[in-house]
């Protein structure tokens, strides 16, 4: 009796377990999704684009993400950190570590395609995002 | 209980008893399911909220351990407070004893699994920030949640120590008892942390929802079972000590009264955990069982004076007025696999037993008994036991005097001298419950006797009088 019901027991947790790694995986795949690298082809006058752009708010598990990007004469001159995550104090955390990180990042190669924070992957991808929309939406 | 069962069991006696004992151990076997399934859920649960994304880099995969120890360390945790709530769905499935069985073992692995959690996630942190866990303290601390986590973890291990062999047995029970409930606090102090700081259980999650029911469930159960059922029950049969009757050399007969007490449908070899309303005794409670069947308006219960405890309770007034919890235990008729019935008893242990028989409905030749003491002194209850065999056909057998150093431990020396055995003594052992109860040390013994003579553990029922 007792050995049948643990093999059941050991048989149900894997199916469960099997289960919530499929669900996991689909939901994970369509949420982390990586910053569009769409890079959209750079309209003429770029040089002469200046002022503030905001990105698009990007919802991550942990709250959303948004940035807003200064541009002075077609360079990226600053980038600010509208909203960054707020859910779980951990990513909280990690997310102070991170914003630093990546505006200067942001900031050297003038593109939302840099490498993310290793530890802060949600918030980096959100935060890449979001610049990547104030880039898209300034036409530089 | 017992006069509604009466002309079915005469007809079919041993058919009632062993598919009785099917249904409950598949009760028992669905308990076991869901703890597996249980903790699989809680893993599930940070699969399911993008866990399966966390295994990438080492520090990732070692951060992500640390969340599914934590998970299951918990889930354990609440198994526990569940299985000593007493919810009589389960103690009626598995027994008291067995359900608390399962609560010591899980006790160590949970407190690891939580300790784990903590070590573990330190190192995951440490990894991906690539400094030293240590200095992942600091940071991590600033957060209020963590401390009463800390707290919780600290608290835990206290409860966990204060039950090891070693030290329980040098701690009273009251002080072991207020030890214990210590980690009601320490379950609870831990929540805060795993809302604010986990990522599995954000707000308005079904992950959160589930989790919470969880603890709405333990701590329900420990709640209504504990707490208010004993104290509804308490108030409303209004039990007071009637009198007192010796029955040998420290050995107390207590009657009690009350009013409609036949609705605790309780039965003979079912225990109480007793609290009498005297100045020195009301903070302490006493698990004693009944010694007689129990009628509706009245009790009785036998003690003998061992600890400080039973010596108070032996001297209170009649009027006193009695709290209990109960009726627990499966050490009851109801508890029986088997067609044929032995029952090996020794001093003290002979109050479930005597109760046990008058309140089971026996065939001629059903049941046998062995009484065994080690002095005259200790044959208290002996000559109701005897009258109630010669009523109800059950073969009595005696034995007196110190235990026997050279054959089974649990014999007298002539017994042993004379290659008395198990089988010996109950030619049908094979078919019969064996019901036991005594001293724990002789009552090991015995219980190891039956084991090598091939007797299935569903057909040993051990009753033991220590906590």
């Amino acid at each position: 009796m007792r050995a049948r019901a643990t093999i059941t027991g050991v048989l149900g947790s894997a199916v469960v377990l099997g289960v919530a790694w499929l669900v996991g995986s689909g939901t994970g795949a369509n949420s982390t999704g990586a910053p569009t690298g769409a890079a959209t082809a750079a309209p003429s006058n770029a040089s002469s684009v200046s002022g503030t752009f905001a990105g698009a708010s990007e919802s991550t598990r942990y709250g959303s993400v948004q940035v807003k990007i200064v541009v002075a004469a077609g360079t990226i001159t600053d980038v600010v950190a509208v909203k960054l995550t707020d859910q779980g104090g951990r990513s909280v955390q990690l997310s102070n570590k991170a914003a630093p990180i990546l505006r200067a990042e942001v900031l050297k190669s003038q593109s939302a395609k840099v490498s993310s924070v290793s530890g802060a992957t949600y918030t980096s991808n959100a935060y890449l995002s979001s610049v990547q929309s104030a880039i898209d939406k300034a036409g530089i | 209980m017992a006069e509604t069962i009466v002309g079915s069991r005469l007809s079919t006696p041993s058919k009632g008893h062993e598919a009785g004992y099917r249904g409950r151990a598949r009760v028992g076997d669905l308990l076991v399911i869901a703890l597996w399934v249980s903790s699989a859920i809680a893993v599930g649960l940070f699969l399911v909220s993008g866990g399966t994304a966390r295994f990438g880099s080492v520090a990732d995969a070692v951060t992500s351990f640390g969340i599914v120890t934590g998970l299951v360390g918990t889930n354990f945790v609440l198994a526990m407070l569940l299985l000593a709530a007493r919810v009589p769905f389960i103690d009626r499935a598995i027994g008291h004893d067995r359900a608390i069985a399962v609560h010591r073992a899980l006790g160590k692995p949970a407190f690891f699994l939580l300790l784990g959690h903590g070590l573990i996630l330190l190192i995951g942190y440490g990894l991906a920030s690539g400094i030293n866990p240590v200095a992942e303290l600091a940071p991590l601390f600033a957060i209020p949640d963590m401390w009463l986590a800390l707290a919780g973890i600290a608290l835990m291990a206290v409860v966990i120590v204060s039950s090891l062999a070693a030290v329980r047995h040098r701690v009273s029970y009251e002080t072991w008892h207020l030890i214990h409930l210590v980690s009601y606090i320490a379950v609870l102090v831990s929540i805060p942390h795993q809302l604010s700081i986990g990522s599995v259980f954000l707000p308005l999650s079904f992950e959160r929802a589930y989790w919470l029911v969880l603890y709405l469930l333990a701590f329900g159960a420990i709640l209504t079972h504990r707490l208010l059922e004993p104290l509804v029950s308490s108030i409303r049969h209004d039990l007071r000590v009637d009198r007192m009757i010796e029955e040998a050399p420290g050995v107390v007969s207590i009657h009690l009264r009350g009013r409609r007490l036949r609705s605790l449908q309780a039965t003979g070899g079912q225990f109480f955990v007793w609290r009498f309303w005297t100045p020195g005794t009301w903070w302490h409670s006493h698990p004693i069982s009944l010694s007689s069947a129990p009628t509706d308006t009245g009790l009785r219960i036998t003690v003998r004076e061992l600890g400080e405890g039973s010596r108070s309770i032996s001297a209170v007034k009649p009027g006193t007025r009695v709290w209990f919890e109960g009726p627990y235990g499966v050490f009851t008729d109801a508890g029986r696999t088997a067609k044929k019935l032995a029952i090996v008893v020794a001093g003290i242990g002979i109050t479930p037993v005597r109760a046990l028989i008058q309140d089971s409905q026996l065939l001629p030749g059903e049941a046998s008994i062995l009484l065994r003491a080690s002095t005259p002194d200790d044959t208290f209850l002996w000559s109701e036991i005897e009258d109630l065999a010669r009523d109800k056909h059950i073969a009595i057998t005696t034995m007196i005097g110190k235990r026997s150093s050279s054959g089974p431990g649990w014999m007298t020396e002539d017994a042993a001298r004379a290659g008395m055995t198990l089988k010996g003594l109950f030619p049908d052992l094979a078919e019969s419950d064996l019901y036991l109860c005594g001293p724990t040390a002789w009552l090991t013994l015995v219980e190891a006797d039956a084991r090598a003579a091939g007797l299935p553990d569903h057909q040993i029922h051990a009753e033991r009088f220590d906590w």
